[in-house]
């Protein structure tokens, strides 16, 4: 399935990935924490199927349940014991809860970085930073760039010493070691010369002058707008909720989670929408693709 | 036109500025997270710690228009480091991005070898998938390139093999592994202890010792040669001037 998603504005998806990884790593509230778990489990399949699954079947539960387990072995605070180890140090409710609430958190995070992966190319990091950053958002594209073509002219230069015999599938250890440097060798030498050509070449363009105009395809049109105001304002109503204290919960001494309101049911909605705006933008395109295919 | 020099033969103004901001913002920032946020929060107040060290840099760095040849000069340098770093991507630990790193800072400044370092951290995981380890490990190499300039100008550190591979080996090891294994605790554990932190430290020694060992390695074979290069080619074509030319 193509996500829907991705094909927004870089601005939309990077402020959505900011706020819920933000959101991920501050709330502590159990409701707020299995909303986005659940969430970016959701999210993270509908993006990547199989692999998704497998990854974090085979990776991510494994490694909730090391953190989990290892939060009460070294953290003793909390009033409700629940008995003692070897060495005499108490095992207690709260933290064996608290380790269990922050490996979620960390798990979240790890599958919410997932998602980030597969939305956030490369390319719209640079066009969103291009314009902030230039110099250094240069740097980074021109870095991606260079990696895939000097694996490229490794193979030339490779190729080329083979005719003569220098390659490092040619001769004793020693010597394919020592030919291997010399691949090495004149690969950076040639990076070197032709990056300060790249360079005279760009400024023979006249970069760094005034008056630069940029090329993009992306245009930040009404769809995007409406997307960005509402993602604002679940923002916002969920900013609220967390200055008025009810997006954790107290842990130590004793385990105490906020008073419910009919506020913090608003908070919960407003999170739950926030978490889910990819999927519900792809669940709405794909019933309305059904509704249009049926017609005809 | 000229080029800015890419390196001075004393510290520059710059370059104080970002090592002052360093010593300063951090503490300040800790106070912050420990008055505000409760002491909780280990990991985002690190995150926003590591955030912080790198924002100077980057600010200093837009600000006085880089020209062309500089750009290129730290974009080349980053993409070896990455190209080594995925080269070697079999063995754990085994990489020479902090050796390239350490030559950049000698070669072309304590600036340069930040940038470098902090670039090829984060964009080598553009091809390892990106995540919360992706800022601390930005900052360590950035720092170990930021050492090695500082220190080559104020000459405590030589452009010989001895003097290089020593202090690969020690920044590598304490500074990365150090800055590393505290980056894990904040991201696994979230209520700090001591003795979690010290179990990190323990649990990741032969890690670092591997990578430390890696990184005096490859400075012992590339140091000459890669220096010998970027000398040549700052001769070559003039990047290295001073001011007044």
């Amino acid at each position: 399935m193509q996500d829907r998603f991705s094909s927004f504005h870089p601005i939309v998806n990077f402020t959505y990935f900011a706020a819920v990884l933000l959101f991920g790593m501050l709330f502590m509230h159990p409701i707020l924490q299995a909303v986005s778990l659940a969430s970016a489990l959701v999210y993270s399949i509908m993006l990547n199927g199989k692999k998704a699954v497998t990854f974090n079947l085979l990776y991510m539960l494994p490694l909730l349940l090391i953190t989990a387990v290892l939060n009460p072995v070294f953290n003793h605070a909390g009033v409700t014991i629940l008995f003692y180890l070897h060495n005499g140090n108490p095992i207690t409710l709260e933290s064996i809860v608290y380790g269990v609430s922050a490996a979620c958190m960390f798990v979240t995070v790890i599958i919410w970085f997932s998602c980030y992966n597969a939305v956030m190319t490369s390319d719209k990091f640079i066009y969103l930073f291009g314009k902030i950053m230039p110099a250094l958002s240069l740097i980074f594209s021109m870095v991606l760039r260079f990696v895939p073509r000097y694996i490229a002219q490794l193979k030339v230069i490779s190729n080329a010493q083979k005719c003569i015999g220098r390659d490092v599938s040619q001769g004793t250890i020693l010597v394919r070691a020592r030919n291997g440097m010399t691949i090495l060798s004149i690969m950076t030498t040639w990076a070197l010369e032709n990056a300060i050509e790249t360079a005279d070449s760009m400024k023979s363009r006249g970069y760094g002058l005034p008056g630069r105009t940029s090329f993009s395809l992306i245009r930040f049109d009404t769809r995007d707008k409406t997307i960005f105001l509402i993602m604002l304002g679940l923002i916002a109503i969920i900013v609220t909720g967390a200055a008025l204290g009810e997006n954790t919960m107290r842990f130590f001494p004793s385990m105490k989670v906020p008073d419910r309101s009919p506020l913090s049911f608003i908070v919960y909605l407003a999170y739950l929408g926030l978490c889910l705006l990819p999927v519900i933008i792809n669940a709405v395109e794909e019933i309305k693709w059904k509704r249009i295919a049926s017609r005809m | 036109m000229s080029e800015k020099p890419l390196a001075g033969s004393r510290l520059s103004r710059r370059t104080w500025l970002a090592a002052v901001l360093i010593l300063v913002v951090i503490p300040l920032t800790i106070i912050l997270g420990i008055v505000v946020l409760d002491d909780r929060k280990y990991y985002f107040i690190s995150l926003l710690i590591v955030l912080y060290t790198m924002i100077p840099f980057a600010l200093v760095f837009e600000k006085r228009k880089p020209q062309a040849r500089e750009l290129i000069v730290i974009a080349v340098l980053a993409a070896i480091a990455v190209a080594g770093r995925s080269a070697f991507f079999m063995l754990p630990q085994f990489k020479p991005v902090v050796a390239i790193v350490i030559i950049a800072g000698v070669s072309f400044g304590a600036e340069a070898g930040f940038l470098v370092g902090a670039t090829a951290g984060f964009v080598s995981n553009f091809f390892f998938g990106q995540g919360p380890w992706t800022p601390w490990q930005m900052f360590c190499f950035g720092i170990i390139g930021f050492l090695a300039g500082i220190l080559f100008q104020k000459g405590l550190l030589k452009k010989t093999k001895l003097s290089l591979c020593l202090f690969g080996g020690l920044a590598t090891f304490f500074v990365y592994g150090g800055i590393i294994n505290f980056g894990s605790v904040s991201i696994f554990s979230s209520q700090f202890s001591w003795q979690v932190l010290l179990a990190s430290y323990v649990s990741g020694f032969w890690f670092d010792i591997v990578h430390a060992a890696a990184t005096v390695l490859f400075l012992f074979i590339l140091a000459r040669p890669m220096l010998e290069k970027l000398d040549r080619i700052k001769t070559k074509y003039g990047l290295i001037e001073p001011g007044d030319k």
